[in-house]
C-alpha cells in the first residue's frame, strides 16, 4: 500500500475516504494492486466535469478493501486534449457497466473496452452527446427525434448466437405482468436458454442531471423517488453524502430512527418478495399470503410516516419526525407479522412442487458473483460475504447484534432463503431497537455547505448497497451527483443465473433478484 | 392445510365489502359499494386494464399490484389487470413518460381495441412531477397519448387509485 501512496501525485484524506490521485500510466497498476493483491472490491465508478474548477474531467473508482472501514478511491484527471482513459474491464469485470455509462453520460472513452456499444441511449440518441458535461444542451428536434424512436441515429447491435436450431425470443419492453419496461433477448435451444442479452435504461429519466438543478434540499425528495420501495435507503445515502461533506454528526435519535426504518424497509420488501417468488412457480395461495402480510407491514408504514413507501421522513441532518412515539404500534403489528410470516414459510418449505422449482434454479456461482461485483441478497445467496452493515458499520448498526447471513448454493431457493433469515434479523433488530430510549433531537442544525465539497453516503437497501456521491458547486447546489444502486451491478449477472435454464423459469429468476429497472435506468 | 380446504367447502362462504385492513372515508363507501353495479352495467361486468410503466420509479405499479391482494381485491369488482393491451379496455399509465418508452407506449396505445381509455396514474404521469422539466422525460402521459383521467398522489393509495376508477367510470356513464 506505501507503494501505491508513494507513486500517487497526492493524496487526501476525508472521514474514511482516502482519494488517491494518479497519473494515466499508474491509473491501472494501482486499480490492480488494489484489486488483485488487496481483494479490494470495486464499489463504484464514475466521472465528473470540473473542467470549470480544475480544466479537466475526472475518473473516481472507488474500491474497499475487505474488513477495513475505508474506502480507496482512485482519481484520474483527464485534460480536454485527450479524452481516454485505459480501461480496466479485462482484469476487472465488475467495471463493465460503469465504463460505458461514463461513455454516454461524459464522452470519455475507455481505451481498450472489449464492448463499446451504448448503454444507457438507445439508437435515437443523437451520436456524440453527453448530458452529463456541463456545456451540454439538445435541440428541440434532437428531442422530439429521441421521443419518437424512428430516426437511428447509432443503431444497436445485439449478439447474435448462431447454430442449429437457435432462436430468438424477444421480449418487452411492455411486459405481461404489472412490471417495470426493459426489453430481454433469447437466444434459446429448444426450451433452454442459451443466451440472454437484456437491454435495459428504457426508464432512464436523467436522474442525475435533474439532482444539480433541483438544490440539496429537494435532492431528498428525488432521491426518494429513484427506485420506489428502497425508497428510505435511497434518502439515507443521499443524506449522508451530503451531511458527510459538512462533517456533522447527527443526533443518536435520528440515527436510531433510520436504523428502526431502515429495517422496516428490508423487512417489507423481503417478505413481499418471498411471497413474489410464489407468482412465478404459480403458487396462488403463498403468493395471497405473502400479499396479505406485505399490506400489513405497508399499512403500518402509513401509519407511523403517513407513506406506504416510507417517504418524507429523511431530511438533511435528521429525520422529520421521532418515529418511536409510535413503538407500541410497531411492537403488535409486528407480533402479528412475526406469527403469520413463520405459517408461510412452513406452508412454502413444506409445499414440494413450490420448493422443486426453486432448488438448482437460475444458479448463479461465485466466481462469477465475485468477477461481477453482485451485491446485497444475491451476492450473499451465492457466499460473498458482503454487507454494508457489516463491512462499513454506519448509524447504529455497530451496536445491534446480527450477521450477515450468506449460503453457498447460489440458486433462487438460497436467494429466498437469505431473504427469509434475514427478515426474521430485522425482526430482532427492531425489537432490540425499540427496547432502548435514545438522546437528542430528531434533527440537527445544519451548516452551510462549502463550495466543492465532496463525500461518499451508503447504505445497505433490501436489494443490496447504494452509494452516494455527492459534490457542491460554487453557488449551493449540488455540482454532481453520481447513484449507483444496487441494481446496476446485479443486472449483468442475471444472464449468468438464467444460462442453461428454461425459459419458463425466467421469471422465477428474475423475481428472485427482484431488481429495480428505474433505479439502475437513472 | 386440507381443514383449511374442508372449511371452505363446507363451512359459510361470506364476502366482505371492505375487508380487514381495508380502510376507506365513510364518504367513499358508498361509492365503492356501488362500484360493482356500474362495472355490470356498463363494461359487461368485466373491466379489463393494461397497466403500463412508461418510466416510474415502480411505487405505483406495486399499488396497483396491491390491488389485486386478497385485502383489496379488486378482482371481485369485476376489474382485473391483463397481460396484453388487445385485451384491455383501458390502459393505466404511470410514470412521466421516459423519452426511451415513448414509443413502447403509442404501440401499447394502438394496440389497444377501441373504443379505448387511457388513466395516467401518479404524479409523474399527470404532469412529470419531481421529474418534470428533466431532459429525458415527456412532462406527463397526456404529451403522449390522449389522457381520460388522471389519478393523482405519490404514488396514489391503492383505495385511492380505486377511486379514480370509479370516477372515471362514473364519467363514462354520463356520455
Amino acid at each position: 500500500m506505501e507503494k501505491i501512496l508513494k507513486k500517487a501525485l497526492k493524496t487526501r484524506d476525508h472521514l474514511n475516504e482516502r482519494y488517491i490521485y494518479v497519473s494515466a500510466d499508474d491509473f491501472k497498476g494501482t486499480c490492480m494492486y488494489l484489486h488483485g493483491k488487496k481483494r479490494a472490491v470495486l464499489r463504484l465508478m464514475f466521472a465528473t466535469d470540473e473542467r470549470e474548477t480544475e480544466g479537466a474531467f475526472n475518473v473516481y473508482t472507488v474500491f474497499s478493501i475487505p474488513g477495513i472501514d475505508r474506502f480507496d478511491i482512485v482519481v484520474l484527471s483527464l485534460k480536454e486534449d485527450d479524452l481516454t482513459f485505459p480501461s480496466i474491464t479485462p482484469e476487472i469485470p465488475a467495471a463493465h457497466w460503469y465504463e460505458r455509462e461514463i461513455r454516454d453520460m461524459f464522452g470519455l472513452t475507455p481505451k481498450g473496452h472489449p464492448d463499446l456499444r451504448r448503454l444507457v441511449f438507445h439508437d435515437s440518441f443523437p451520436k456524440d452527446s453527453h448530458p452529463l458535461r456541463k456545456d451540454w444542451s439538445m435541440s428541440e428536434t434532437d428531442l422530439r427525434e429521441w421521443g419518437e424512436g424512428i430516426v437511428q441515429k447509432e443503431p444497436y447491435h445485439f449478439m447474435k448466437v448462431e447454430g442449429e436450431g437457435v432462436y430468438e425470443i424477444p421480449v418487452g419492453p411492455v411486459h405481461a405482468g404489472i412490471i417495470e419496461p426493459g426489453h430481454f433477448r433469447f437466444s434459446a435451444v429448444g426450451e433452454t436458454i442459451f443466451f440472454l442479452e437484456p437491454r435495459l435504461f428504457y426508464t432512464h429519466k436523467g436522474t442525475e442531471r435533474l439532482f444539480e438543478t433541483l438544490g440539496f434540499a429537494k435532492g431528498v425528495m428525488l432521491a426518494e423517488r429513484v427506485s420506489g420501495t428502497s425508497a428510505f435507503s435511497h434518502s439515507v445515502a443521499y443524506c449522508m453524502a451530503v451531511e458527510r461533506m459538512t462533517e456533522i454528526d447527527i443526533p443518536e435519535k435520528a440515527k436510531a430512527v433510520r436504523t428502526l426504518v431502515l429495517e422496516l424497509e428490508r423487512l417489507y420488501n423481503h417478505i413481499g418478495d418471498i411471497g413474489n417468488m410464489c407468482a412465478g412457480t404459480g403458487l396462488a395461495v403463498g403468493y395471497a399470503k405473502g400479499a396479505v402480510i406485505k399490506e400489513r407491514l405497508m399499512q403500518l408504514n402509513e401509519r407511523i410516516s403517513g407513506s406506504r413507501y416510507l417517504r418524507g421522513i429523511n431530511a438533511v441532518g435528521g429525520v422529520t419526525r421521532d418515529l418511536f412515539s409510535h413503538a407500541d404500534d410497531i411492537l403488535t403489528t409486528l407480533d402479528l407479522v412475526t406469527k403469520e410470516y413463520k405459517e408461510l414459510m412452513k406452508f412454502l418449505l413444506g409445499t414440494v412442487s413450490h420448493v422443486e422449482r426453486l432448488e438448482n434454479t437460475g444458479r448463479l456461482s461465485k466466481e462469477i458473483a465475485l468477477k461481477l461485483g453482485v451485491t446485497g441478497v444475491a451476492a450473499r445467496a451465492s457466499g460473498v460475504n458482503d454487507d454494508m452493515r457489516k463491512a462499513h458499520p454506519h448509524l447504529l448498526y455497530d451496536r445491534l447484534e446480527f450477521e450477515a447471513h450468506t449460503m453457498a448454493r447460489g440458486d433462487v431457493f438460497g436467494r429466498m432463503m437469505i431473504r427469509a433469515e434475514e427478515a426474521e434479523c430485522s425482526i430482532s433488530m427492531i425489537n432490540a431497537l425499540l427496547e432502548k430510549k435514545y438522546k437528542g433531537v430528531p434533527i440537527a442544525e445544519m451548516k452551510n455547505i462549502p463550495p466543492y465539497a465532496s463525500a461518499l453516503g451508503y447504505t445497505e437497501t433490501p436489494r443490496g448497497s447504494v452509494f452516494y456521491w455527492v459534490m457542491s458547486g460554487r453557488d449551493g447546489n449540488p455540482l454532481r451527483v453520481k447513484l449507483r444502486s444496487p441494481s446496476f451491478c446485479n443486472w449483468p449477472a442475471v444472464p449468468f443465473a438464467v444460462h442453461g435454464n428454461i425459459v419458463p423459469d425466467f421469471p422465477l429468476c428474475n423475481k428472485s433478484f427482484n431488481l429495480s429497472y428505474s433505479g439502475c435506468d437513472m | 392445510m386440507i381443514k383449511e380446504i374442508l372449511r371452505n367447502i363446507v363451512g359459510p362462504k361470506e364476502t366482505l365489502s371492505f375487508p380487514e385492513g381495508f380502510v376507506v372515508s365513510p364518504e367513499h363507501v358508498a361509492l365503492i359499494l356501488d362500484l360493482q353495479k356500474k362495472v355490470n352495467g356498463i363494461f359487461g361486468r368485466s373491466l379489463r386494464i393494461r397497466q403500463v410503466d412508461a418510466g416510474s420509479c415502480n411505487a405505483c405499479e406495486w399499488e396497483c399490484t396491491a390491488l389485486t391482494n386478497p385485502v383489496y381485491d379488486i378482482q371481485r369488482f369485476g376489474i382485473d389487470f391483463v397481460a396484453s393491451p388487445r385485451h384491455a379496455d383501458a390502459l393505466l399509465v404511470s410514470g412521466p413518460v421516459s423519452r426511451q418508452m415513448e414509443l413502447a407506449l403509442k404501440k401499447t396505445y394502438l394496440a389497444t381495441p377501441e373504443p379505448r381509455l387511457v388513466i395516467a396514474c401518479g404524479d409523474c404521469a399527470v404532469d412529470g412531477g419531481i421529474y418534470g422539466g428533466s431532459y429525458a422525460v415527456s412532462n406527463g402521459v397526456a404529451n403522449v397519448v390522449p389522457v381520460d383521467c388522471h389519478i393523482p398522489g405519490c404514488p396514489p393509495t391503492p383505495a385511492g387509485i380505486l377511486l379514480g376508477l370509479i370516477q372515471l367510470i362514473e364519467s363514462v356513464s354520463k356520455r
